[in-house]
């Protein structure tokens, strides 16, 4: 993932890349320029004096050619022939192989015509001036020189500025990861004095309270439900008792009757489970002490072995000294819930064991095939088809072990399934 | 025996007026929270069935009125709240007992049964049917004088039984007594028979009336 900051310093450091690099033959071509200008001007400047001064002289003709012999010989960059006819002056840059300085060198030169009396010299003027090559690998170092200079510069100051710039953005960033639905408020967002920030902030904040908002509504939808279906439940329930009393059932009336006794002891159950997850959700059942496990076990089981016996399940129980710190209600749903689950789906014949210890709760019960462990702790997401469970004594387990953030894990081994609460 | 029930909701209160009317019981009705103070300032009753959500106000406002008066009424709570909290809250108000709904006629009679054998007879509890004596102090049972030796399960559902008197109980309904808070999470109940049949072959043996009838298989009715 990149990075705000760095997104807008790349732009910046490619730009500032291009232009140096543009730059390069731009300042060579000037620097080039205005050499070559500035010799030829001095060339033309040493002829004219050249000129002025040997004719000032007034010198006999032999006199000139031994002087123009001594100076060809005397002084560097100079050198004269006698030329017939005068030709057109020319500036030109040369490289070649300078004997005295012993190196490949680049000379600016003049050749031009000079007339001493009435003799006409052709003369060539000569000036060692910087190579081409090396000129361009100065100024390349002292680019790079600079660009180094301003990347470092530009790293530096997006640091700060940027970092300066963007602050509340990343404090409201941290705020919002810090939300939570279930947590029932909104985060405080930093106060920012720039505009487009405490836009997003409002925006923000009224989002958060909007989720809040239906989300409680929601919360309470639920509760409200379960809770007006209690009234209506309860009178069903007590026509069937009152029409059980009539004297004219017959055995088929009273199987339907029985039926129906299921379907409201099922709906009643249902209702029962969601009202318990929205209590659960809204962070009701708030006290905690500190509980037994062994202890609350031994109080739950009793319950369970009429089930055990006149489903022919073998239960062991193996549960070392353990305390927890919770909710008693809450963690005797728990075991409740595991507790049913296990004995609900285990085939006449089989076993369940409850196992405690090393932090761990293990309920294992025998079983056929894996469960499908996406749909386990989801609301009325039936692992299994064959048996029909409300769908939600699995899902008010993992809800109660988020609370107290307890893992809640399944797995499927050598025919028992393994419901582990690790503590 | 009067019995007050005090409850908004005209089919419920019906139904139950009905159920237990079958069983010398008096029933009389309060729907709301005025009449349901008129009625216990006015008469006395065995037991008072109080629901707590009432229009006009709160259920347990009653348990004080009942206090303030220092009146022994034995009271049930019936409500559709079932919280820890407002039990709690309930039992320390007064009330001697707190059924929540939805629940099974028997065992709203069963409870009543409880609650008015304790008001009304103290120690000397004794429930005698011909030559079946339930003493529920010490919780032994005698048919003819001999002793019949019954678990904790067989002497509660013989109980529960004897408390719905002539009225047919279905299996979710004594499941439910048995079991309480976990019976509605499973769909088979046949622990149910197991235990009935006990009671009835060890009644049996010890000669009683046989007043335990069998009705078609799903349901049992105690006859006396």
């Amino acid at each position: 993932m990149k990075k705000l900051l760095d997104q807008s310093l790349r732009p910046l450091v490619i730009y500032t890349l291009i232009i140096l690099i543009v730059s390069i033959p731009a300042y060579f071509l000037t620097i080039d320029w205005i050499w070559e200008n500035e010799l030829d001007k001095h060339h033309y400047a040493i002829r004219e004096k050249l000129e002025k001064r040997l004719t000032s002289l007034d010198l006999p003709d032999n006199a000139v050619s031994d002087m123009i012999s001594v100076l060809n010989k005397v002084q560097p960059g100079f050198s004269f022939t006698e030329a017939v006819a005068p030709s057109a002056d020319s500036s030109y840059t040369l490289i070649r192989f300078d004997t005295f300085m012993n190196d490949r060198e680049q000379f600016r030169c003049l050749m031009t015509d000079i007339r001493v009396n009435g003799t006409l010299f052709r003369v060539l003027i000569e000036t060692n001036m910087e190579e081409i090559d090396e000129t361009i690998l100065a100024i390349a170092a002292v680019t790079i020189f600079f660009f180094i200079l301003l990347l470092g510069g530009f790293v530096y100051i997006n640091r700060k500025t940027s970092l300066r710039v963007w602050r509340p953005f990343y404090d409201s960033l941290a705020s919002l990861q810090a939300f939570r639905l279930e947590g029932g408020k909104t985060e405080a967002l930093p106060v920012s004095q720039v505009a487009e920030f405490a836009d997003l902030n409002k925006s923000l904040t009224r989002l958060m309270e909007a989720s809040l908002a239906s989300y409680k509504q929601q919360k309470e939808f639920t509760e409200n439900a379960s809770h007006e279906l209690q009234t209506p439940l309860a009178i069903v329930k007590s026509k069937l008792d009152l029409l059980l009393q009539s004297r004219v059932l017959d055995q088929s009336q009273m199987q339907i009757l029985e039926d129906a006794y299921q379907a409201i002891n099922r709906v009643t159950r249902i209702n029962k489970n969601l009202l318990l997850l929205a209590k659960i959700e809204q962070a009701q059942f708030d006290e905690q002490q500190s509980i037994s496990i062994h202890g609350l076990l031994n109080e739950l089981s009793p319950q369970f072995t009429d089930r055990f016996e006149s489903s022919d399940i073998r239960f062991t129980q193996q549960v070392g000294e353990m305390t927890l710190q919770a909710n008693p209600m809450l963690l005797e749903i728990l075991l409740t819930n595991l507790l049913v689950n296990a004995l609900r789906y285990t085939p006449a014949g089989g076993e369940v064991s409850v196992y405690a210890g090393h932090r761990k709760l293990i309920f294992a019960n025998t079983g056929i095939s894996p469960l499908d462990e996406r749909n386990l702790f989801r609301r009325f997401a039936q692992a299994s088809p064959e048996h029909a469970g409300t769908g939600l004594g699995l899902a008010i387990v993992r809800e109660i072990c988020e609370r107290y953030n307890w893992q809640i894990s399944y797995d499927f081994d050598c025919g028992h399934h393994h419901f582990t609460v690790s503590f | 025996m009067k019995i007050l029930i005090i409850e908004d909701e005209p089919e419920l209160a019906a139904d139950i007026g009905a159920y237990l009317s079958a069983q010398d019981y008096l029933c009389e009705y309060a729907g709301t929270w005025a009449q349901a103070r008129e009625k216990v300032e006015l008469y006395r009753y065995e037991c008072i069935l109080l629901d707590l959500m009432l229009p006009g106000g709160d259920g347990l406002d009653i348990l004080d009125i009942l206090k303030a008066q220092g009146q022994q009424d034995g009271v049930i709570i019936i409500s559709a709240k079932n919280d820890y909290e407002t039990k709690i809250r309930g039992l320390h108000a007064g009330a001697d007992d707190y059924l929540a709904k939805p629940f099974h006629l028997p065992e709203l009679a069963a409870r009543i049964y409880s609650v008015i054998r304790r008001r009304s007879f103290g120690n000397q509890n004794n429930i005698v049917q011909n030559e079946l004596k339930v003493d529920l102090s010490s919780r032994v049972v005698t048919v003819n004088g001999s002793l019949v030796s019954l678990t904790r399960k067989e002497l509660d559902l013989l109980l529960f039984f004897i408390s719905n008197k002539n009225r047919v109980i279905g299996k979710s309904a004594l499941a439910e007594h048995l079991s309480g808070d976990i019976a509605d999470m499973f769909d088979n109940h046949d622990f149910v028979y197991a235990h009935v049949k006990n009671l009835k072959k060890k009644l049996t043996e010890a000669g009683y009336g046989n007043y335990l009838k069998t009705i078609y298989a799903t349901g049992y009715k105690w006859e006396g």
